[in-house]
């Protein structure tokens, strides 16, 4: 019988979930930089002059471990001594205590707090914590860009920039694909336009926290993909679509939006699920303080670090 | 110095956080009805949303405004029809969002105002077009109001759905109005900004209260029984949620959460009320709570646990 740290589950039978661990997919970026996959979430670790630095820990132990035999693979030698959070999700990074325990752990403050309040068996807290929108960093001899434009996904979500190597890293923001599902999580009201900020950076590679790499036109894709969602949502809502309803959102939305979006990736499996989700931004206004135009983080004096 | 315009010289109607021109909808009348419910406590609904009003000595109190400027109209003239000389000179938001308190603009402009501090900081700065900030912010768990001949308590439990989210109840009446937590059924869309970590049991508190009619924010009023009935199926799909993650169901995967949903739960409750329309994406995001974990601090921190 297993023992695994179990993040947020009660039930017994969720060991085997828990202790599962898959092929991972891993591809060369760089002389320095990794990204691995499990199939669904994706993530990067970058070579230092004599230890890696990690980015997230995947989604369960089993999964951290894998993840960690990979890096072992791959930089043979060589341990984590730095792991970055990019936002405070258990699928992204729950598992720190799997992966890397006494490894040096850097997050965004409220990422931090939300991971405090938490407490998730196996989601090791952040023990150095950055704030602002910017924080260039120097890392074993690695230099890279953290950046926090504002509520995106999640809480703190931090994206990296590497100049040398012209990558973005940003996870469960703009995807390669079509596969975001009802967006869990997702703040809409800002999110486009602080995805499209990251175009004022040079890069041509672009590393999503889901599925497969893409490229700066896919990302331009993506964002024009979720603007367009938005703007026929609102068309949903006055012209009397019954916008409670998956079908009705599902036709619509799709219809619309099928000529110009349909050859992306998942589509036509997503498309209902996408709409239905943002229409009702629109129908209640957004999610908490995050999603306004003058963002904030409700509640977050409840939490010290 | 600038004027307000006239009605019909505005370009469009209130546009809430809409941002395309043509806002046909925002301005569709519709047929609001009304009924009483307890003493002086009278209910309002379109169909979907619904509502309460008070009858005060001198005039009405208005809980939320409904959804669009005009529905919020539809309800400002059901209750003048209810109480022709007693207009309504207090709103009491139930929480922030658009489609219940977007309105007051459009239902009594020059109403006072009363609600949560946690609602009216997202209010503040969403700065959504039509929706006014309140004119008295309370803090807290619980206040008692005495208002024109009306006696009620506002009670904000816990996080459960939106910011600030109170409750309404009528101790002499044993009602208890909240929104957008209990409703008839088993299904609620995608369960958009619910905090699945407290629901259960910042729920459960009211149940330390003496109340027999709960008068939900959609479809029709509830007894007792009904309130613990449909909490217990939301509690059921905890584990519920958790078992179909260890079955390898994927969350974004529509025909895959319904296939599941049809075959686990549809003999248990396909015959109740949205059953199809929402069992997979409810599914959906109870499986999100343990993949992701809860969502922000307010989705994260330990639930309030101990009676009202």
């Amino acid at each position: 019988m297993t023992n695994e740290n179990r993040g947020l589950f009660t039930l017994e039978a969720a060991q085997s979930y828990l202790a599962a661990e898959p092929t991972l997919d891993v591809t060369q970026l760089s002389n320095r930089l990794w990204s691995v996959s499990d199939g669904q979430c994706r993530t990067i670790f970058v070579e230092g002059e004599t230890s890696v630095i990690a980015f997230d820990t995947l989604g369960t132990p089993g999964r951290a471990r894998a993840y960690k035999r990979a890096i072992e693979n791959t930089l043979p030698g060589k341990s984590i001594s730095t792991l970055i959070y990019s936002h405070d999700h258990l699928d992204h990074a729950g598992f720190a205590a799997d992966l890397a325990p006494g490894a040096k752990i850097i997050a965004d403050e409220i990422c931090a707090k939300v991971i405090k309040a938490r407490k998730a068996e196996g989601q090791l807290v952040p023990n150095a914590i950055l704030s602002g929108h910017k924080n260039q960093l120097s890392i074993d001899g690695v230099d890279l860009t953290l950046l926090n434009p504002g509520p995106t996904h999640g809480s703190g979500n931090l994206s990296v920039y590497f100049s040398e190597e012209k990558l973005l890293f940003s996870s469960d923001t703009i995807l390669g694909n079509a596969k975001y599902g009802f967006m869990p999580d997702y703040h809409i009201a800002n999110f486009v336009e602080y995805m499209r900020g990251f175009l004022a950076l040079d890069w041509q590679v672009f590393v999503p926290g889901r599925y497969q790499i893409t490229d700066r036109a896919g990302f331009e894709q993506g964002c024009d993909f979720i603007e367009a969602v938005q703007i026929e949502c609102q068309n949903a809502f006055q012209e009397f679509v019954p916008i409670w309803a998956f079908q009705p959102m599902e036709g619509y939305v799709g219809g619309k939006l099928r000529q110009r979006f349909g050859n992306m990736e998942g589509f036509d499996d997503h498309i209902g699920m996408i709409a239905l989700r943002i229409v009702h931004h629109y129908l209640m206004g957004g999610y908490g303080l995050e999603d306004t135009p003058n963002p904030g983080v409700l509640l977050a004096d409840e939490v010290t670090l | 110095m600038t004027t307000a315009s006239p009605a019909q010289d505005r370009p469009c109607e209130h546009c809430g956080i809409f941002t395309i021109g043509n806002l046909a909808a925002q301005g569709a009348w519709r047929d609001i009805t009304y009924s009483p419910v307890r003493d002086n406590i009278w209910t309002a609904s379109e169909g979907i949303y619904r509502t309460i009003f008070l009858e005060g000595e001198k005039g009405c109190i208005a809980f939320d405004t409904l959804t669009t400027p005009g529905t919020a109209r539809a309800y400002g003239a059901a209750v003048g029809r209810v109480f022709p000389k007693k207009p309504i000179h207090t709103i009491v938001y139930s929480h922030e969002h658009l489609d219940h308190c977007g309105y007051a603009a459009d239902l009594a402009p020059t109403a006072d105002i009363i609600a949560h501090s946690y609602a009216n900081q997202v209010i503040v700065a969403r700065e959504s077009d039509g929706q006014l900030p309140a004119t008295e912010v309370w803090e807290g768990e619980r206040k008692s109001y005495h208002l024109d001949g009306c006696y009620f308590e506002l009670i904000y439990p816990g996080p459960t759905h939106g910011d600030g989210n109170v409750a309404a109840y009528f101790p002499q009446s044993k009602v208890l109005f909240m929104v957008d937590t209990v409703a008839a059924g088993v299904g609620y869309t995608y369960l958009m900004d619910w905090h699945l970590t407290h629901y259960i049991p910042v729920m459960k508190r009211f149940l330390s209260l003496d109340w027999d009619i709960f008068v939900p924010g959609h479809f029709w009023v509830l007894n007792r029984q009904q309130f613990i009935e449909i909490l217990g199926f939301w509690e059921h799909l905890f584990e519920f949620g958790q078992q179909a993650i260890i079955d390898g169901l994927d969350p974004h995967d529509w025909k895959g959460l319904n296939r599941y949903t049809d075959e686990k739960l549809g003999p248990h409750y396909r015959n109740q009320f949205r059953y199809y329309e929402y069992a997979a994406m409810n599914l959906s995001r109870y499986m999100q709570e343990y993949l992701s974990g809860g969502w922000g601090i307010e989705g994260n921190l330990k639930p309030v646990t101990t009676a009202l």
